[in-house]
C-alpha cells in the first residue's frame, strides 16, 4: 500500500522498478491525467460524508426539528445531547450494547481460537468432515432461524428466567452459537501460517498440547484474534433482528432497538436528539476502525463481511 | 532452558484452572437438572445431562485431545445454530402462532374456564355486598324462595336469621359483616362486581350492587370421545386441527398446536393472495442482492482504478474518509438515511426543492434502498479492489502495452480478469450477505410501501428475511410462526442450492485441508 509515495513534483525519480521514460513535468499534462482523479476522489468523499455532515449538523442545531435545520447553525447547542441523555434510556441502551457485544465477542474469540487450534494443529478422525461442516454451516446465517430462536428462548425462559427472553445472557448465548463457524474458519487459516516447527520444538522441551496452545501459539496469533474480536464486536453491536426478537420491551434493549423505537418515524420532532445519539454511538466505532484500518483490510481480504 | 521451566511451572496451575472450570460446569448442571425435571422439560433434561457427561468424560480422561478444544464450540453450535434450524423445520409443519400456542390440555382447561356463563333462565338472587373489619368482601344472597345464604370466595354458607340486623328496609350487618355503603362499593367497584362465589355447579356472580345470578359451566367435556357439549343448546364441539369446533365451523378459543403437514407450504405456494406477494418478495430479493453487489463493486472498482495511480497523492486520506460509511454501524446508517429521505422533513427534498415521496413510492423506495446500500457497500469494495489492483504485478500491464494494447484493452483483458479472480469469492459472500441484509430494508423502509391486496404483511421492498420477520412478529391478526417458519425453510433451501452451485464452481470443498 505504498501508492502514494512517489510524487508528481519529483519527476526525475523513476516510478517503480521498471523505469518509464522520464518526462518533464507539465501542468497541462498533469491536469489531463491526474487532476480528474482528484476530482473523482473528492466527489466520492463528498458522497461518503454527505449523511455524516448532516447528522453532525443536526446534533448541534438548536431547533430539534429537521425541517428548520441549517447546515451550520447560527447558535450551536448541546441541547439535543442533553435531551437524549435525560429523557431516554440512551445510556442504558449503550451500556447494554457494549456489555452484550463485549462479552459475546470475547467468548467468541476464545471458542473460535480453541477450535481453530484443533483443526490447524491436531490430526484426528473426522477432521476434514468437521471442516467441511463448518464451511457449509457458515453459509446459513443464524438470523434465518430467528422464529425458532425466539420460540426456543421463550421455552428456555420458562424454566430458567435468567437466560430467557429479555435477558442479556440469552442474547449472548445465541450470538456464541451463530458466529462460531466463520470465526473458526478464518482463524484456522491464520493458524496455518504459523510454522509447525515451533510446536515441535516446544514438544521436545516437554510442553503438553495445552501449553503449546496457550504459551506458544496464542501469543503469535494475537493479530487475528484482535481483528476477529473487533469484527465480532461490531457485528453484535449492529445486530438488530435477533436482539429485537428477544429483547423488545425489556430493560436489556440494545442501542439499535432503542434508537429505532425512539425515532419511530417521528423525524419531524426527534431528529436532533436522534442525530446526537447516532454520533455518540457511531463515532467510537469509526475511530476504532480508523486505528485498526490496516488489520481490518487484511481481514477483509480474507473473506469476512461486516454485518 | 527457560521454556522447559515455564512448561513445568504452568502444569500445576493449568490443572487447577481445569478442575475449577469443571466444578463450575457440573455445579450448574446439577442445579439445572431438578428445575428441568419439575418443569417436565424432557428434551432440555436429556440435553443438559448428555452435555455434562460429555464434558466430564472429555476433560477428565487423558485421551480425546482434539475434543478438549472442540467440545465447547460444538456444544454452542449444536444448541444455538443447529437445533434452531431443526426446530424451525418442525414449527413449519405446525399451526404454531397466536391462538395456537398451548398444548391441548392447557387449551381445554382455558376453554372450560371461559365457558362459565349466566344462562337466560339463571337462578337470580337479591344481593347485599358486605365487608368485615379486615376489609374482606362477602355477599348476602337472598334466593327467589326467600332463603338466605352468605357467599364468600370459599363458597356458600348458611346464615342464622338471628344474625341478620335490619336497618329500615335494608340489611345493616350479618354477624361480623357490615353492609358496604354505596360510597365504599363505588370505590371498590371492580372488586365488588368481579366477586365470585363458587358453588357445586358453577359460580354466583354479582351483576350489579344489588343483584347476583348463578353462572353455570356451559360446556361439558367427554374424555372418551374428546368432545365438548354445550348444555344449553346441545351443540357438540369436536377436537380437530387444533381447535374444538362444530361441524358448521364454529370454533372455541384458544386452540392448541398440532401438526398440519404441508398446510403452511400450501398456503405460501398455493393461495393466490399469499403466493403473489411472496413471489414478488422472492424476485426482489434476488434483484436487490445482485444489483447491490454490482453497483457497489462497479463504483468501488472505478474509484480504485482511478486512484491507483502513483501520481495521485493523498490516497491515504481519501481512503480514511471513504472508510467512514463502512465503519458507521449499519443500523444507524439506515435510520439516518431514512431521515434524510423523509418526504416532509428530509434534507434531500429540501436541497432539491422537491416534494418526492422517496420511501413511499414502490419504485422510488427500491431505488432509495439501492442508493443507500451502495453508499454502505462501496467503501468495502473500494478497499478490496484497491488491494487486488496493488497485488497485480506492474510488468503484466507493461507487457500488454509493449504488445500494442490500448489502455482499455489492457484493462479489459489483463487487469479486470486478475481483479475478478482475486475478488470473486468476496463478491459471492457479498451476495450471500445482501440476500439476508435485514437492517437496510427493515430500518429504511420497514419493507414498505405495502403491496395492495396482500393477505400477509408484504411490502414492495421486503426481502425474504424481512418478510419472514414481519410474518412472525408483526401481523395485525397475531403472529403466524408456522407460516413464517415455512418461509424460512424455503429460504434455507434456496441458500442451500446456491451454496452447492458456488462450491461446485469454486471447488472450495475439495481444497479443504
Amino acid at each position: 500500500m505504498s501508492a502514494d509515495v512517489s510524487a508528481v513534483d519529483r519527476p526525475a525519480e523513476a516510478v517503480g522498478p521498471i523505469a518509464l521514460p522520464v518526462r518533464p513535468w507539465r501542468p497541462s499534462r498533469w491536469m489531463r491525467e491526474v487532476a480528474w482523479r482528484h476530482i473523482v476522489a473528492v466527489l466520492a468523499c463528498f458522497f461518503a460524508l454527505f449523511p455524516v455532515i448532516w447528522v453532525v449538523s443536526a446534533s448541534i442545531n438548536p431547533t430539534g426539528s429537521i425541517a428548520a435545520q441549517q447546515l451550520i447553525p447560527r447558535e450551536p447547542t448541546l441541547d439535543n445531547f442533553r435531551e437524549l441523555l435525560n429523557e431516554t434510556s440512551y445510556t442504558q441502551w449503550l451500556l447494554n450494547s457494549v456489555m452484550i457485544a463485549g462479552v459475546a465477542s470475547a467468548l467468541q474469540v476464545a471458542l473460535g481460537a480453541h477450535a481453530a487450534y484443533a483443526f490447524s494443529r491436531l490430526r484426528f478422525h473426522g477432521r476434514r468432515a468437521g471442516l467441511v461442516a463448518i464451511l457449509l454451516i457458515q453459509m446459513f446465517p443464524q438470523l434465518l432461524a430467528v422464529v425458532a430462536i425466539f420460540l426456543m428462548m421463550n421455552n428456555i425462559g420458562d424454566v430458567f428466567p435468567q437466560i430467557g427472553l429479555g435477558t442479556q445472557a440469552g442474547v449472548i448465548l445465541v450470538y456464541l452459537g451463530g458466529a462460531l463457524s466463520i470465526n473458526t474458519w478464518m482463524m484456522k487459516g491464520f493458524f496455518d501460517t504459523i510454522p509447525r516447527e515451533l510446536d515441535e520444538t516446544a514438544k521436545v522441551d516437554g510442553a503438553s498440547h495445552a501449553q503449546i496452545f496457550y504459551l506458544v501459539v496464542l501469543p503469535l496469533v494475537r493479530p487475528v484474534l484482535a481483528v476477529i474480536g473487533l469484527l465480532a464486536f461490531v457485528f453484535a453491536f449492529n445486530e438488530f433482528i435477533i436482539a429485537s426478537a428477544l429483547l423488545q420491551g425489556s430493560d436489556a434493549e440494545t442501542l439499535p432497538i432503542g434508537l429505532f423505537t425512539f425515532i419511530d418515524e417521528r423525524y419531524g420532532s426527534r431528529w436532533g436528539p436522534f442525530a446526537a445519539g447516532a454520533l455518540m454511538g457511531g463515532v467510537p466505532i469509526i475511530v476504532l476502525f480508523l486505528f485498526l484500518q490496516r488489520y481490518i483490510i487484511s481481514g477483509l481480504t480474507a473473506g469476512s463481511v461486516k454485518g | 532452558m527457560a521454556w522447559q521451566e515455564r512448561f513445568s511451572a504452568t502444569t500445576f496451575s493449568g490443572t487447577i484452572a481445569k478442575l475449577l472450570l469443571l466444578g463450575v460446569s457440573n455445579a450448574l448442571a446439577i442445579s439445572a437438572l431438578p428445575q428441568l425435571w419439575s418443569a417436565r422439560a424432557w428434551q432440555g433434561l436429556v440435553a443438559v445431562a448428555l452435555a455434562t457427561v460429555a464434558i466430564d468424560v472429555v476433560y477428565l480422561s487423558g485421551r480425546h485431545v482434539p475434543l478438549k478444544y472442540l467440545l465447547p464450540g460444538t456444544l454452542f453450535l449444536l444448541s444455538f445454530q443447529a437445533y434452531p434450524v431443526v426446530y424451525n423445520a418442525y414449527v413449519a409443519f405446525t399451526n404454531f402462532g397466536t391462538g395456537n400456542i398451548l398444548t391441548q390440555d392447557q387449551a381445554l382447561e382455558q376453554v372450560l374456564r371461559r365457558s362459565v356463563a349466566i344462562p337466560e333462565d339463571a337462578v337470580r338472587y337479591a344481593a347485599t355486598p358486605l365487608v368485615d373489619d379486615a376489609g374482606s368482601l362477602a355477599v348476602l344472597l337472598v334466593a327467589p324462595d326467600g332463603s338466605q345464604q352468605l357467599g364468600t370466595p370459599d363458597g356458600l354458607s348458611a346464615v342464622d336469621p338471628a344474625d341478620v340486623v335490619i336497618d329500615g328496609s335494608r340489611v345493616a350487618s350479618v354477624g361480623p359483616w357490615r353492609r358496604l355503603t354505596l360510597g365504599q362499593a363505588t370505590d371498590r367497584e371492580d372488586e365488588v362486581l368481579g366477586f365470585r362465589v363458587p358453588t357445586g355447579e358453577g359460580e354466583i356472580r354479582l351483576q350489579s350492587f344489588t343483584q347476583a345470578a348463578l353462572a353455570e359451566q356451559l360446556l361439558v367435556h367427554d374424555p372418551a370421545t374428546d368432545t365438548l357439549t354445550n348444555t344449553q343448546d346441545g351443540a357438540v364441539y369436536l377436537a380437530a386441527e387444533g381447535f374444538y369446533r362444530t361441524d358448521d365451523g364454529q370454533r372455541l378459543t384458544p386452540g392448541w398446536r398440532v401438526f398440519v403437514g404441508f398446510e403452511n407450504f400450501n398456503r405460501v405456494l398455493g393461495s393466490e393472495a399469499i403466493r403473489g406477494p411472496f413471489l414478488r418478495v422472492f424476485a426482489w430479493t434476488f434483484v436487490f442482492a445482485v444489483l447491490s453487489v454490482l453497483l457497489t463493486f462497479a463504483l468501488g472498482l472505478f474509484l480504485a482504478i482511478t486512484l491507483n495511480d502513483p501520481r495521485v497523492r493523498g490516497l491515504k486520506y481519501y481512503r480514511a474518509v471513504m472508510i467512514i460509511p463502512y465503519a458507521l454501524p449499519s443500523f444507524m446508517t439506515a435510520l439516518i438515511w431514512a431521515g434524510l429521505l423523509n418526504q416532509d422533513f428530509g434534507i434531500v427534498n429540501r436541497l432539491l426543492g422537491t416534494d418526492v415521496n422517496w420511501l413511499g413510492d414502490p419504485w422510488l423506495a427500491k431505488a432509495s434502498i439501492l442508493l443507500v446500500n451502495t453508499w454502505l457497500g462501496f467503501p468495502y469494495m473500494f478497499l478490496i479492489s484497491l488491494g487486488a489492483l496493488q497485488a497485480i504485478p506492474t510488468d503484466l500491464r507493461e507487457a500488454a502495452f509493449i504488445d500494442g494494447a490500448s489502455g482499455y484493452k489492457a484493462f479489459r483483458f489483463v487487469t479486470l480478469p486478475l481483479v475478478l479472480v482475486a475478488t470473486g469469492p468476496i463478491l459471492i459472500s457479498s451476495f450471500a450477505f445482501n440476500f439476508n441484509n435485514f437492517n437496510v430494508i427493515y430500518l429504511l423502509t420497514g419493507g414498505g410501501p405495502p403491496i395492495v391486496g396482500a393477505q400477509t404483511p408484504a411490502g414492495h421492498t421486503d426481502i425474504l428475511i424481512s418478510y419472514t420477520y414481519r410474518l412472525a412478529f408483526e401481523t395485525g391478526r397475531g403472529n403466524d410462526w408456522g407460516l413464517a417458519s415455512a418461509v424460512a425453510v424455503l429460504i434455507f433451501l434456496i441458500v442451500a442450492l446456491f451454496s452447492i452451485v458456488s462450491f461446485r464452481q469454486t471447488r472450495a470443498l475439495e481444497e479443504v485441508n
